[in-house]
């Protein structure tokens, strides 16, 4: 089982619709799947048309006192599984520092996805924008952190920090994916950073996904793009960001 | 992960129609929204056995468009194929892949054929909640079986839970179960298709009854071993696998030993007439069978070889092949001829007859006490004389006795005990077994010995050959000398008390 955050420490930057595409398109290609809607506020799982309630809540989760599989739900999709958001994840920093030793309390979120190992082979995490305990469990369980960055040079300063952050992980940290997102061509400042950045940066890839109207009506049609526009070129440059993902899940199997 | 659960619906066919669906779902339209999903058709021909081992063991193999597939306990199982297949097919004949390693164990060595081919409409429906999440899929399926017969349409509605919404699941299904036309089912679409053609169900020979005039209880055993020769001809003549054969000529056995232990209670001189006709069908059947028999054993004994290479046989599989095709043009020359449809025709009519105009002043109960109690007389007569000297004609003529007694057995049946009948049948099962052994062994060393004569003769094959076949020549005989010591055990444990007093018991 392979594991893939989208994760940016900035908020509205394109996680939750990237984690819900990809999601989607690796069940499409016959993955076990599963979602974990990891933020409160809980917009993957309304895409899903699922209820963001989880029995028990965030404490009893990271607790270890419920074991996830009875809060999974199948979406309306073959291969994808949904564990839903809830809106005590709002307090599942509290509940992580609750868990004691340090040490462990990062790896929290490994250990409880370690359980599903078997009948999942991908599971993606879709995190809460912040630098907190939780996202510090995000990245210790990741394989492969897609970073959304919007062509400013504010966030490729974010994506710097992240990359500085993640150098602190002694050797085992996940493989960090850098892409563009909400990329609008008619900004000149938007076009040279796309032109110019990933030959300057290691990690950064030439994809984009373009600030496109029909992305945000995932939210109408509750849907991935895929179940309805799926020759969109929003579609396709999740297809491109997918084919890139496959790579890096396979480089990282080897590496292993 | 939750099961699905399949409901039968009463109701007229729909042909997966929106409206005829959504008219037959109606119940659930009070809580729940219905979205229609693709309509698709779908051709199969499922398959199975002569004698229907793959259904005995659960299992459900079916030719749909360019794929084999395989359901039953395990995960469903298919296998693409690259050109058209033709039935019967033996397992060597099916395309590899997981649906042959599925399937294999279950055939053994018999060939699968075509049952029912049936044309099914399913229509995919979701369930959805006040969200417009899809909580249960339901598939609504229209199976109509085509050949051997024409089937109503027979409507099976599955129900498939959701990850996480059993609750919507089991409420789905109460609503419909408590909703017209609606009934629980736990069978296949194949058992359906199959009850719907009255197919599938062994049908019970006409059965002997005490009180039965003799003459008529034999004639209707006589009947079912007819049939039972009738039902493997085509099998053995199109050689669509060795068991038909097989099958076939142990009818032709039962037919004679009951000729010869109760022919006589039969008018016409009907037992003097037939029995050298049967004899001829015997004798007819017996090289193919023998040379069938070795086939089937040869990759075995190729295997079991410890000097010998398994290749170093190949030239006697080749001679084995090249003989059987001569012997089976004979057999298949013999079985169409007028000779044996005449046979065949004047003692399906003769029996008719008999059991017409049973005239029999004796009972089937006096029979099956009479001639039970004499063919065992005689096996214990024999079985007391063999001794660890005897020659091996005395040996055969006691395994020759027993099955005798084991066929006026299997006759009379139905007027035993059933407990007792088994516990001597097993008594005489264990004889039985050393005495096969023991006969095989001999069998298969003057046929190798006659083998290897022709091939000297014929084929001139290398040494190598004629050295793997000596290897195989000293196996058989010392399995034959481990049958003959076994023998001595198992006669002293049949000829023991409980055996003969279990036999007294069994006598009706």
């Amino acid at each position: 089982m392979k594991t893939v955050a989208s994760y940016n420490i900035k908020g509205g930057v394109g996680k939750t619709t990237a984690a819900v595409n990809l999601a989607y398109l690796a069940a499409r290609a016959g993955h076990r799947t599963l979602l974990w809607d990891l933020d409160p506020q809980g917009a993957a799982t309304f895409l899903f048309r699922v209820k963001p309630r989880v029995k028990g809540g965030s404490a009893r989760l990271v607790g270890g006192k419920r074991p996830l599989d009875p809060a999974l739900r199948a979406t309306d999709f073959e291969n994808l599984d949904l564990l839903p958001a809830d809106f005590t994840y709002r307090n599942m920093d509290l509940d992580l520092a609750r868990r004691g030793d340090a040490k462990k309390t990062v790896h929290t979120l490994s250990r409880l996805l370690r359980d599903l190992s078997d009948e999942y082979d991908l599971v993606f995490l879709d995190t809460p924008p912040s630098l907190s305990l939780v996202s510090e469990n995000v990245l210790h369980a990741a394989d492969v952190v897609l970073v959304p960055i919007i062509p400013t040079v504010l966030a490729q300063r974010t994506f710097d920090q992240l990359v500085e952050f993640l150098g602190t992980f002694n050797g085992d940290g996940p493989r960090v994916h850098g892409f563009f997102s909400m990329a609008d061509r008619r900004k000149s400042l938007h076009r040279e950073l796309i032109a110019t950045l990933p030959a300057e940066r290691e990690g950064i890839s030439a994809t984009a996904i373009p600030a496109l109207s029909v992305i945000e009506q995932m939210a109408v049609h509750r849907a991935p793009l895929g179940a309805y526009a799926p020759h969109s070129p929003a579609a396709r440059a999740y297809d491109a960001l997918w084919t890139e993902l496959v790579q890096l899940l396979a480089t990282r199997t080897t590496e292993h | 992960m939750p099961t699905s659960l399949i409901l039968h619906w009463q109701g007229g066919p729909t042909r997966g129609e929106p409206g005829a669906v959504l008219a037959g779902l109606a119940a659930l339209t009070g809580r729940y929204d219905l979205a229609l999903g693709a309509r698709r058709v779908r051709d199969a021909t499922y398959l199975d056995t002569v004698d229907w081992r793959l259904r005995r063991c659960g299992l459900v193999l079916s030719h749909e468009g360019s794929a084999l597939v395989l359901n039953g306990s395990m995960e469903p199982r298919t296998t693409k194929l690259s050109e058209t297949p033709t039935w019967p097919a033996r397992v060597e004949h099916l395309a590899p892949g997981p649906v042959r390693d599925g399937v294999a164990d279950a055939m053994w060595i018999r060939a699968v054929a075509p049952k029912v081919r049936s044309r099914t409409i399913t229509r995919d429906v979701a369930v959805l909640n006040e969200d417009g999440k899809t909580v249960v899929r339901i598939e609504w399926t229209e199976a109509t079986g085509r050949e051997p017969v024409r089937t109503d349409p027979l409507v099976r509605v599955v129900l498939r839970p959701l990850r996480g919404y059993q609750g919507d699941a089991d409420r789905v299904a109460r609503v419909l179960l408590g909703a017209a036309g609606f009934t629980p089912a736990d069978d296949t679409v194949f058992e359906q298709l199959l009850q719907a053609a009255g197919m599938g169900e062994d049908e019970p020979g006409a059965a002997i009854t005490a009180d039965m005039p003799a003459d008529v209880a034999v004639a209707t055993a006589l009947l079912g071993f007819a049939d039972a020769i009738t039902d493997n001809l085509t099998g053995t003549i199109d050689d669509v696998d060795t068991e038909f054969l097989h099958d076939l000529r142990v009818a032709v056995r039962r037919t004679r030993s009951l000729l010869k232990v109760a022919g006589d209670v039969l008018p016409d001189r009907l037992a003097e007439r037939y029995a050298p006709r049967f004899k001829w069908v015997g004798d007819l059947t017996t090289p193919t069978r023998d040379l069938d028999v070795y086939l089937l054993g040869l990759d075995e004994l190729a295997r079991s070889l410890t000097v010998g290479e398994p290749a170093d046989l190949d030239p006697f599989g080749a001679h084995l092949r090249k003989e059987l095709a001569t012997q089976r043009r004979a057999l298949v020359r013999g079985l169409e001829s007028q000779r044996f449809v005449r046979l065949l025709d004047g003692w399906r009519a003769a029996l008719t007859k008999v059991i017409e105009n049973g005239r029999s002043p004796i009972t089937a109960r006096d029979l099956a006490a009479d001639r039970i109690r004499g063919v065992a007389r005689r096996v214990f007569r024999r079985a007391q004389a063999i001794t660890p000297e005897s020659p091996a004609e005395h040996v055969h003529a006691l395994r020759k006795r027993c099955k005798e007694l084991r066929y006026v057995l299997e006759v009379f049946r139905p007027l035993c005990p059933p407990g007792v009948y088994r516990a001597v049948l097993k008594d005489l099962k264990r004889l039985q077994d050393v005495l096969g052994a023991f006969q095989d062994g001999e069998v298969q060393s003057a046929k190798l010995r006659l083998y290897a004569h022709d091939m000297l003769e014929h084929d001139r094959p290398p040494a190598a050959t004629l050295l793997a076949m000596g290897e195989l020549l000293s196996r058989f005989v010392r399995e034959q000398h481990e049958a003959r010591h076994d023998l001595n055990g198992a006669l002293v444990t049949f000829l023991g008390p409980k055996t003969y007093s279990r036999i007294e018991g069994l006598l009706p």
